[in-house]
C-alpha cells in the first residue's frame, strides 16, 4: 500500500525529472535558434509559430526560455550544492569537535546570518563584478551558514550517544565516526533545506541577472531576459512575462518537490 | 498636586496639537507655493554620471545643465540649423587672424541686477581659462582687453572656430564677483537657480530678466530620473509636466495626442565604433571593412531605435554642411565573407567561427550602458558579426575607462555629440588627429593629420566645409570607423505645455518661452 505522502513524493519526483530533461535536451526542443536575430521579426506578439513571442531582436522566446533552463537551473544547482556541501561539512566538524576554531567558525556563520541575504549578495556581486560565476559566488557567500548551523546543532547532542561511545571504543577513526556514523542521520534535514534552496536560489540569481550583476546578455538567462526587455513591459508584455514564467515554473516545481521530500522523510524518519 | 499633574499633561497635550496644527500650516504653505506656475521637469541628463550636477559653467559639464536649465546664457548661440547667432553679444568683428572683438548688449543684466559690462565679460573668460579643463585647449586665448561694453579676445594662434566654441555652454557669462554658493553660479538666464544637489535643481523666475520675452513660470523643478521606467511612470500619472530621455519602446505610450505632445528633432550624436589599429588582426583594411559591411545600419535605427534616428554615414548628420557626399560600403553579408576569405579566413572552427593559421577571428567590443542604445548596439553586432564568422565578446561596463586605459578592447563603441559646436573641427581634432588622447582607435594618417591641420588654419567657412568632408572620406576609406547612427531627441510633455522644443544642439531646454 502506497502512503499518499510517497505518491505526492513520486510525482513531484516526476516533475523534477522532467523539467531536469528539458533543461538538459534544449537543444533537441526549441523550434529555433535561441540566439539566432531577425530583426524583420521583432516584437511578434504569441502566436501560432512563436509561442511566447519574439523579444526586440526577433529572437523566439519559447527557444529562449528552454535554453535559458540549462543556465538558470544548473547554476542554481550548483551553487546550492556547493553551500549545502561546504557548510555542513563546517557545521559537522564544529558540532563534532566544539572548541576555538568551531566558536570562531560559529561566530563567523552568525555574521553571514546577520545580513539580509539579498542585499548581501547585492554587495558582493558588485565588488567582484558581473557574471554568472560570480553572482554564484556571491549567493554560495550568503547560504552556507544556515547548513553550518543546522549540521552542527543535529551533531552537537549526538556526539555524547552511547552508540558514538560505543563506535569510538571499537576503535573507529573520526571521520569514520562523522560519515558512517553522525551524517547518516543529519543527511535527511539537510537534504529538505538544501531542496527548499533550489527554489530560492533561482529566484536570487535571477534577482542579481536582473540588476545586471548576474549573467550578460545574449545570454539566455531568466533574470537577464527580464532585465533586458523591462523597457517593454506595457508595450511588449510577452518579452517580460515569458522568461518569469520559467522561473515561477521552475520555482514551484522546486518547492513542490522540497515540500514532498520533507513530508517523505518525516514519515520515514 | 494631582490636579497640577493633570493640568501639565493638558497643557502638554494642547502644545503638541498646537505644534502638529502649526506642521500641517507648514504644509499648506508648501501646498500654496504649488499654486503658481510650477513645471515638474523629468530628465534622464542631469547627475554626476553625466559630470554636470551644479550649475558652475566653469566645472567640468556643469555648463550644459546651466545653460539647459535656464539659468545660464551664453555669448553667442546656436540657430536650428546649427549656425551661430549673438545671444548675449550683440555682434563681433574678427580683427585678424588671431584677434576678435565683441560687442555685448547694453540691456543685458546678471540674475542679481548687475549690468553686464565688457570687463564683467572679460572676468568671467580669465575665471574659465584658469579653472575649466577643456575650455583652454579649445579657446587658446593668449589674453582678453575690456572697454565699456567691448572686449577683445587675443589668440596664441589661429581659431578659426572661436566664435563656435564661445557658444559651448562652458562659455555661459556668469558673474564672477558673485562667486560660486552651493554650486549655483549667477548668471544671466530667465530662471534662477534655488537649490541644487546631485537629484535635480529647483528654479525660481528671475524677475530682472533682460530679455523682451519675460519667464512665465513662478518656479521649475528639474529632477535627475536615470531609470527609464521611473520615469515614463512619473509622467504617465501625471506628477511630471515633461520629461526627457524616455526609452524609445516607452515613447508609443505618449501617442495620445489629446494628452501629451512630442518634440523631436535630429541631434549630431552619433553611436560609432572606432577600431583598435593596436589590434593586430585589424590592421588589416579588408576585416575592417568586412565589420563595416556586417553592420545594416537601417534595420538598426528602424528596429532597434523604432526610427528615433537616423542611419549615419560619416561623423556628421547629412544635414550640416560638413556631412554631405560621403559614402560608405554598403550592408552586405556575402561582400564581408569575401573579404575575410580574401584576409586568409578560410578555415571555420567547430563553431562556425572562421579562423586563420589555426587562430579563429574573435574580437572584444567595449561599451558601457549608460546610454540605452550602446547596449542594443553590441549584441546587435555580435549577432551580426557571427553570420560572417567573427566572434565577439562584448564588454558592457560603466568602468569602461579603466578597459580603455589598459588597452583592453578592439573596437570601443560609444555615443558622442561630434558637432557640439557647429563645426567640425573639434571632432576631427580630438577623435582623429594622430595621438590625440580621445583618439581610441590609435588611428593614424599622415594625410589626414595634414588636411586636419590645414582647417584648423582657416577662417573661409565654405573651405572648411570641403576639407571636413575630405578628412571624413579618408577616414571612411580606411574603415577606422564605424558610424552607425544619429540619435533623434524626443521630449515628451502634456498637451498644456507651450514653448518646450528639442533642440538640434541638445543644449537649450528651459526658456523664456516655457509655460503652462
Amino acid at each position: 500500500m502506497i502512503s499518499s505522502r510517497k505518491r505526492r513524493f513520486q510525482s513531484c519526483l516526476v516533475l523534477v525529472v522532467l523539467l531536469l530533461l528539458s533543461c538538459l535536451c534544449w537543444q533537441w526542443l526549441v523550434p529555433f535558434d535561441p540566439y539566432a536575430q531577425d530583426l524583420g521579426k521583432a516584437l511578434r506578439p504569441p502566436d501560432g509559430v512563436h509561442l511566447f513571442g519574439t523579444d526586440r531582436y526577433g529572437r523566439d522566446l519559447f527557444s529562449r526560455v528552454l535554453a535559458g533552463g540549462q543556465l538558470t537551473v544548473f547554476s542554481a544547482l550548483a551553487v546550492v550544492l556547493t553551500a549545502s556541501v561546504t557548510g555542513s561539512l563546517i557545521g559537522l566538524i564544529c558540532g563534532y569537535r566544539p572548541g576555538k576554531t568551531a566558536t570562531l567558525l560559529l561566530r563567523l556563520a552568525d555574521v553571514f546570518l546577520a545580513f539580509p541575504s539579498m542585499v548581501f549578495a547585492i554587495a558582493v556581486a558588485g565588488i567582484l563584478g558581473g557574471g554568472t560565476f560570480n553572482a554564484g559566488i556571491a549567493i554560495v557567500l550568503v547560504a552556507w551558514p544556515k547548513y553550518t548551523r543546522l549540521a552542527c546543532s543535529t551533531v552537537l547532542p549526538l556526539r555524547h550517544e552511547p552508540f558514538i561511545e560505543a563506535a569510538r571504543m571499537s576503535g573507529c577513526t573520526d571521520g569514520q565516526i562523522l560519515f558512517q556514523q553522525i551524517l547518516p542521520l543529519a543527511v535527511g534535514p539537510l537534504a529538505v533545506t538544501a531542496a527548499l534552496d533550489v527554489g530560492t536560489v533561482i529566484a536570487e540569481l535571477a534577482g542579481l541577472s536582473f540588476l545586471g550583476l548576474g549573467t550578460a546578455p545574449p545570454a539566455a538567462e531568466w533574470g537577464s531576459m527580464m532585465s533586458g526587455s523591462r523597457n517593454l513591459l506595457q508595450s511588449a508584455p510577452w518579452t517580460v512575462l515569458a522568461p518569469g514564467l520559467g522561473i515561477f515554473l521552475t520555482v514551484a516545481v522546486c518547492q513542490l518537490f522540497a515540500d514532498a521530500l520533507r513530508d517523505y522523510v518525516d514519515e520515514k524518519g | 498636586m494631582h490636579r497640577m499633574e493633570r493640568i501639565w499633561k493638558e497643557l502638554g497635550m494642547a502644545v503638541l496639537i498646537g505644534s502638529i496644527l502649526l506642521l500641517g500650516g507648514c504644509g499648506t504653505k508648501e501646498a500654496a507655493r504649488e499654486k503658481g506656475k510650477v513645471f515638474h521637469y523629468g530628465t534622464m541628463a542631469y547627475g554626476p554620471a553625466m559630470q554636470n550636477a551644479g550649475l558652475d559653467p566653469h566645472d567640468s559639464y556643469c555648463g550644459w545643465s546651466a545653460v539647459r536649465y535656464g539659468v545660464g546664457e551664453t555669448l553667442f548661440k546656436f540657430d536650428q540649423n546649427m549656425h551661430v547667432q549673438p545671444w548675449v553679444a550683440e555682434s563681433y568683428k574678427q580683427m585678424d587672424d588671431y584677434t576678435l572683438e565683441i560687442r555685448i548688449r547694453d540691456t543685458v543684466t546678471f540674475s542679481n541686477g548687475k549690468p553686464v559690462t565688457g570687463e564683467a565679460v572679460k572676468k568671467c573668460l580669465e575665471d574659465l581659462m584658469k579653472r575649466h579643463d577643456r575650455a583652454p585647449h579649445d579657446l587658446k586665448i593668449d589674453r582678453i582687453t575690456a572697454e565699456g561694453q567691448k572686449v577683445t579676445i587675443h589668440s596664441k594662434e589661429k581659431v578659426p572656430a572661436l566664435i563656435n566654441y564661445l557658444a559651448d555652454p562652458y562659455g555661459a557669462i556668469i558673474d564672477v564677483d558673485a562667486g560660486i554658493k552651493n554650486r549655483i553660479a549667477v548668471g544671466t538666464g530667465p530662471y534662477v537657480a534655488v537649490h541644487v544637489d546631485d537629484k535635480g535643481i529647483e528654479l525660481k523666475k528671475n524677475e530682472k530678466y533682460w530679455g523682451e520675452v519675460k519667464p512665465k513660470l513662478d518656479r521649475i523643478v528639474v529632477r535627475s530620473i536615470t531609470d527609464g521606467d521611473t520615469l515614463a511612470m512619473a509622467m504617465q500619472s501625471g506628477e511630471l509636466d515633461a520629461v526627457q530621455g524616455l526609452p524609445y519602446e516607452s515613447l508609443k505610450n505618449f501617442s495620445d495626442a489629446s494628452k501629451y505632445r512630442i518634440s523631436s528633432c535630429a541631434t549630431s550624436r552619433v553611436y560609432q565604433a572606432a577600431m583598435n589599429f593596436k589590434t593586430p588582426v585589424l590592421q588589416d583594411n579588408r576585416v575592417r571593412q568586412a565589420i563595416v559591411m556586417a553592420i545594416d545600419k537601417q534595420q538598426f535605427v528602424h528596429v532597434l531605435l523604432n526610427d528615433n534616428g537616423e542611419a549615419a554615414v560619416g561623423a556628421f548628420p547629412v544635414h550640416t554642411d560638413f556631412g554631405k557626399g560621403l559614402h560608405v560600403p554598403s550592408y552586405d553579408l556575402e561582400g564581408a565573407r569575401k573579404l575575410l576569405a580574401e584576409a586568409g579566413y578560410t578555415e571555420k572552427d567547430a563553431d562556425g567561427y572562421v579562423m586563420k593559421n589555426g587562430q579563429p577571428l574573435s574580437l572584444r567590443w567595449l561599451t558601457y550602458t549608460s546610454r540605452q542604445e550602446l547596449p542594443l548596439l553590441a549584441e546587435y553586432a555580435q549577432s551580426q558579426l557571427k553570420k560572417i564568422g567573427i566572434k565577439l565578446n562584448v564588454n558592457a561596463t560603466d568602468n569602461y575607462k579603466d578597459f580603455l586605459k589598459r588597452g583592453e578592447y578592439d573596437i570601443y563603441a560609444q555615443a558622442m555629440v561630434t558637432a557640439p559646436t557647429g563645426d567640425p573641427e573639434y571632432y576631427l581634432m580630438s577623435k582623429i588627429a594622430s595621438g590625440q588622447p580621445y583618439n581610441n582607435g590609435y588611428y593614424t594618417n599622415s594625410r589626414v593629420d595634414q588636411l586636419i591641420s590645414q582647417l584648423h588654419n582657416t577662417f573661409d567657412r565654405s573651405e572648411r566645409n570641403r576639407l571636413a568632408i575630405e578628412i571624413q572620406q579618408q577616414v571612411l576609406d580606411d574603415n577606422a570607423v564605424l558610424y552607425v547612427s544619429f540619435l533623434r531627441m524626443s521630449f515628451v510633455m502634456k498637451k498644456n505645455v507651450t514653448g518646450f522644443a528639442a533642440h538640434p544642439s541638445d543644449y537649450y531646454e528651459i526658456t523664456p518661452e516655457l509655460d503652462l
